[in-house]
């Protein structure tokens, strides 16, 4: 009798003892393979994920060679306008004024959308992580050129908050309402800040005032401040 | 006293009969788990290789993809040259007049700050990596991965400790750059990218280190097991921007 007892015990111990190797293999194999995997990888996409894929690199494609086109028919320019220093001035300025214009330093217009924010009382007041949001979900759109409260958004722009309180635009003090501007496709652009999480939605749904206008001739002032590089070589 | 026996007995069988069925329960979950992790394995597997190899069209569109990434590549390399022959040609031009020299400098100088041009400088090198470890506070697991509402964060506050050229995984900065999420990965200059998160930024390294302060979004993150790293470097190279910048939409104010 009691042996019969040692004896499954024994039987029971060792089957344990193998389920539990099993699963333990197991797991080590599927740790190892989540691992590995390369998620970025065009190896593990989707049909619909290598559509859009391509489309993008497509789009890509295209303007970088639009690009070189534009560089070698200016390179051309300079080699023919040697002598007249009068036209090789303005092909400087021109190229000037396209690079000031990328680093957000000349008013610009075009069509656009501009986004109005007014806290709701008894609310947490809107922060600058909701500005942030917007903002990035407006470059996300496509917006060329952004503005709040007429500060520019540029490359080195910062948006944030001091005792939870007051939000600071490039370092500027900002106050409520907040009007952001920006140009570029304008059903893009309000779609990327209505439906489907939309941070401006989101914010209308909590109690905030919010208010998108089109306006097809919308003026965002440059940047005032100074881009300088102490620490770039 | 025999009654008393009899009851021992009784309990004594009941007690075994307790133990068996604790066996069985163990066993049973055990199995059940096994099960789980094989089917789990088994679709992983499944779903990593026969996309490969299984099927036509998925094929045809990842070689169409591969075919346009090495045309773009190509180009790039073009334009990189052109881009040499142009500020060559400027200079040319501009030689012996300081009114254009001066115009001709402002343009270098233009290039380097819209992210045109490779950069070297002192600064940091911040690497966010998904949290591996799983502690009991942790109810909610999403806390341990790397969100782009974090990266963006974490760029932010790099501006704000002066940062003058910043890039993730390579992708640099740029003003129309944004970050998005997509799935298990996320989204910049158009481009995909995974953790973990390598964000290089050139400034004053003092400054830029103060972002592990206490209460900072850094520190945030290493509550939440995030796994974040901080090196301060003396030169660090952040690549030029991949893509074009150009406008559509936007126009001179006259």
């Amino acid at each position: 009798m009691k042996k019969g007892i040692k004896k499954g015990k024994i039987t029971m111990t060792i089957t344990i003892g193998i389920a539990c190797f099993a699963l333990v293999t197991v797991m080590m194999m599927q740790f190892k393979i989540v691992n590995e995997t390369d998620i970025t990888s065009i190896e593990n996409m989707q049909e619909a994920e290598l559509k859009t894929e391509l489309a993008n690199w497509k789009s890509k494609y295209d303007d970088i060679n639009a690009k070189y086109e534009d560089t070698k028919s200016k390179i051309e320019e300079y080699k023919n306008d040697e002598q007249s220093s009068n036209e090789s001035s303005k092909l400087l300025d021109d190229e000037l004024n396209q690079t000031n214009k990328i680093l957000g330093l000349t008013d610009v217009q075009g069509e656009g959308i501009v986004l109005t924010l007014q806290s709701g009382k008894d609310l947490t007041p809107i922060n600058a992580d909701d500005l942030l949001t917007i903002v990035n979900s407006l470059k996300f759109a496509g917006a060329e050129a952004i503005s709040i409260n007429d500060q520019r958004i540029v490359s080195t722009t910062d948006i944030t908050y001091i005792n939870n309180q007051f939000v600071k635009v490039n370092g500027q003090r900002i106050l409520e309402p907040y009007v952001i501007k920006a140009i570029g496709n304008q059903s893009y652009l309000e779609s990327a800040l209505k439906g489907n999480g939309g941070w401006a939605e989101e914010l209308q749904a909590i109690g905030h005032t919010v208010t998108i206008e089109k306006d097809d001739k919308l003026t965002i002032n440059k940047y005032n401040g100074e881009i300088e590089t102490k620490y770039i070589q | 006293m025999e009654k008393n026996k009899f009851w021992k007995k009784i309990n004594q069988d009941e007690q075994n009969m307790t133990n068996k069925k604790v066996i069985c329960a163990v066993l049973g979950i055990m199995c059940l788990a096994l099960t789980f992790g094989i089917f789990v394995q088994v679709r992983t597997v499944k779903s990593t290789n026969s996309t490969v190899s299984q099927n036509y069209e998925e094929n045809n569109l990842r070689a169409e993809v591969l075919k346009y990434k090495e045309r773009y590549d190509n180009k790039f390399k073009e334009l990189e040259e052109a881009e040499k022959e142009l500020e060559k040609e400027r200079e040319e031009a501009t030689k012996n007049n300081s009114e254009l020299e001066e115009k001709e400098a402002k343009i270098k100088e233009g290039n380097k700050l819209t992210g045109m041009t490779d950069v070297t400088g002192p600064g940091v090198t911040i690497t966010l990596s998904d949290g591996k470890g799983i502690t009991s506070s942790t109810l909610n697991p999403s806390t341990l991965l790397v969100h782009d509402i974090d990266v963006l964060s974490v760029v932010n506050e790099l501006i704000n400790a002066g940062a003058e050229a910043i890039s993730i995984n390579d992708q640099r900065w740029v003003a129309t750059t944004a970050i998005s999420c997509r799935g298990n990965t996320i989204d910049i200059n158009g481009e995909r990218i995974g953790a973990p998160f390598v964000i290089k930024a050139i400034g004053l390294p003092e400054y830029l280190s103060g972002l592990e302060r206490p209460g900072g979004y850094l520190y945030i993150l290493r509550e939440n097991n995030v796994g974040v790293k901080l090196e301060k470097s003396n030169s660090i190279t952040i690549p030029k921007y991949t893509g074009v910048i150009d406008f559509e939409y936007i126009q001179d104010v006259n």
